[in-house]
């Protein structure tokens, strides 16, 4: 049997971070507000009702263009795609069909270490439209049009994407550059991303039919999804069924897609230019302006971050707890010496401990300043590896600390290089482990690793482990 | 001459638009409307030879709003007295899905 050939394109649709919506001054904020209160006329479609282009959105939409790689088009116009739903109270959303805000464009992403490629085809404005519930065992739904007219960006990439971890690193990359970028404030949990995922399987390089699975709202679920339609496809291949083209939904808790009803065809859409909203006309001032207030952006701190051969995973949660907690760990920590140990104390310590719901308090700016001093403190040897972890944890507790090393010595983690105490240690341990000195002088040199221990024990952490394996090492060979 | 519209064309139309048609009305609709495309066809006599799409006749460019919360005026649960059903602050309707 030749093995199928998995096709995947993605099409992302980023809530941007507006104020308001994208043709009215309505609240765009619909966090746990009741139905129905953040509207007006214009998203009602009440008859008459002058839709008005939110600049903001524009802005956002032209960052996005660099964060894809690409520049804004000079021109772009809206259109009206037509369809009747009991969300889309006009009967038609105002979208951009032939002419949108963005064409072209790429995505870098990273699977098993290689850097791949992904094409844009397009990202365009439009509205969103309202949300429905559906309550069990009743003969309704109910609409609630506090999401009409929030402004979307949706991004299409090209069918460029092989694997399930493609797919993943693709959704994964839109979120970190939509964050870095300010475009969006890209909480799935709000349902700020929706990925729309394409999948299709082929023997040759013909495309196979492909199927649309709709609205999945985090990585997890774009991962397990295209694992779920490759299977389902490749089996009804094998039996000898065909494909049939049409939109899937996800189920989250069986892991499954299931058939939605059928889909309509692009051209019942019936798009036409949208005569109430004229059409977009950026000057190149505009586009150089926004070019340059762009910041630095996740591809730009990974490649950094690789230069200083910090393990990509690594990297990857950096990236992540960056834009989560809206740190900037990543920026700060580039040009530092100590960039790799930082990082690591940054995943190991800080961002389980956030994970935690823990309280961290202090102030992003103390904190990376803190992390330089523990370096500091690390690099004189003051500091065991293992106490810097303590350390950190202690800091980040904290809402204040203007001295690292004070508060590593009123927590007692400093290590005590004084000789003359540990030399005491030595003594006592040396005493009290005949049989180890006995194996060390044998030549058995991993006994040496035990005593260390002892030492370390006795002087409750507080030796230089380094130090003082090099002390026991001197003092053995004059007895 | 044929129709430009069959029925079938008129029950696609009906179900892109949620409305539910009766054998005679898609009938009757296939006739009118064909009559009208009929009239709108006399447009393709004229030769727009390589004249560009028009979109906009207004000439207006960059119509655009800072992106401040506007008051508007009025309650806005006013709007809900538009609606046919309510139930809880939601807009009531059939039921969408299965």
């Amino acid at each position: 049997m030749n093995e199928y050939k998995l096709t995947i394109g993605i099409e992302t649709h980023v809530q941007l971070k507006t104020k308001t919506k994208l043709f009215s001054g309505s609240d765009n904020d619909d966090r746990d507000t009741l139905p129905n209160t953040k509207v007006n006329h214009i998203d009602f479609g009440m008859p008459g009702a002058l839709p008005v282009l939110n600049k903001k959105a524009v802005d956002l939409a032209m960052r996005a263009a660099f964060a894809l790689n690409t520049k804004p088009q000079k021109y772009s116009k809206f259109d009206r795609k037509h369809y009747f739903y009991p969300d889309l109270p006009m009967g038609y959303q105002i979208s951009q069909f032939d002419e949108p805000i963005i064409l072209g464009g790429f995505v870098d992403i990273y699977v098993n270490n290689e850097k791949k490629k992904i094409g844009i085809t397009r990202a365009h404005l439009e509205a969103d439209a309202g949300k429905s519930v559906h309550p069990e065992n009743s003969d309704y739904s109910l609409v609630d049009l506090n999401r009409s007219g929030t402004p979307l960006l949706e991004i299409v990439s090209e069918p460029d994407m092989h694997s399930s971890a493609e797919a993943r690193a693709y959704a994964k990359e839109i979120y970190l550059l939509m964050k870095f970028a300010g475009v969006s404030n890209a909480n799935l949990f709000y349902g700020n991303m929706r990925f729309d995922v394409n999948v299709s399987v082929s023997k040759d390089d013909v495309l196979g039919t492909r199927a649309e699975i709709k609205n999945l709202n985090s990585f997890r679920s774009v991962e397990k999804a295209v694992e779920y339609e490759y299977k389902r496809q490749v089996e009804l291949l094998e039996s000898g069924e065909k494909i049939i083209q049409e939109t899937r939904g996800w189920d989250d808790s069986k892991n499954i897609t299931y058939s939605m009803r059928s889909k309509e065809n692009a051209d019942d859409y019936r798009y036409m230019p949208e005569p109430d909203v004229p059409p977009i006309e950026l000057t190149d001032e505009q586009i150089s302006e926004t070019e340059k207030s762009m910041p630095i952006l996740p591809f730009t701190l990974r490649d950094k971050l690789l230069e200083k051969n910090i393990d990509p995973a690594i990297i990857d949660v950096l990236l992540e707890s960056d834009a989560e907690y809206s740190l900037e760990n990543t920026k700060s920590i580039i040009n530092e010496n100590d960039a790799r140990q930082i990082a690591n104390l940054i995943v190991n310590i800080e961002v389980p401990l956030r994970a935690k719901d823990t309280e961290v308090k202090i102030s992003n700016e103390d904190r990376i300043n803190a992390y330089k001093n523990v370096m500091l403190l690390l690099d004189s040897n003051k500091l065991s590896s293992s106490n810097a972890k303590i350390l950190i944890e202690e800091i980040l507790l904290s809402d204040n600390v203007a001295d690292v090393e004070k508060l590593a010595e009123q927590k007692g983690l400093l290590q005590t290089v004084n000789t003359d105490d540990i030399m005491k240690f030595i003594a006592q341990v040396v005493s009290e482990n005949p049989a180890a000195v006995e194996d060390i002088k044998a030549g058995q040199e991993k006994a040496i690793g035990y005593l260390v221990g002892q030492v370390m024990k006795l002087s409750q952490g507080k030796t230089n482990p380094e130090v003082a394996k090099q002390l026991i090492s001197d003092h053995l060979k004059t007895l | 001459m044929d129709k430009k519209l069959s029925t079938e064309d008129v029950s696609k139309l009906a179900k892109l638009a949620r409305l539910k048609l009766t054998d005679q009305e898609k009938e009757k609709y296939a006739n009118e409307l064909s009559g009208i495309l009929d009239y709108v066809e006399l447009l393709s006599k004229v030769d727009v030879g390589d004249l560009k799409p028009t979109h906009q006749v207004t000439g207006l460019k960059n119509v655009m709003r800072e992106d401040e919360i506007i008051d508007y005026g009025y309650d806005v649960k006013s709007l809900m007295n538009n609606v046919k059903e309510e139930k809880d602050g939601y807009i009531k309707v059939k039921r969408m899905i299965g």
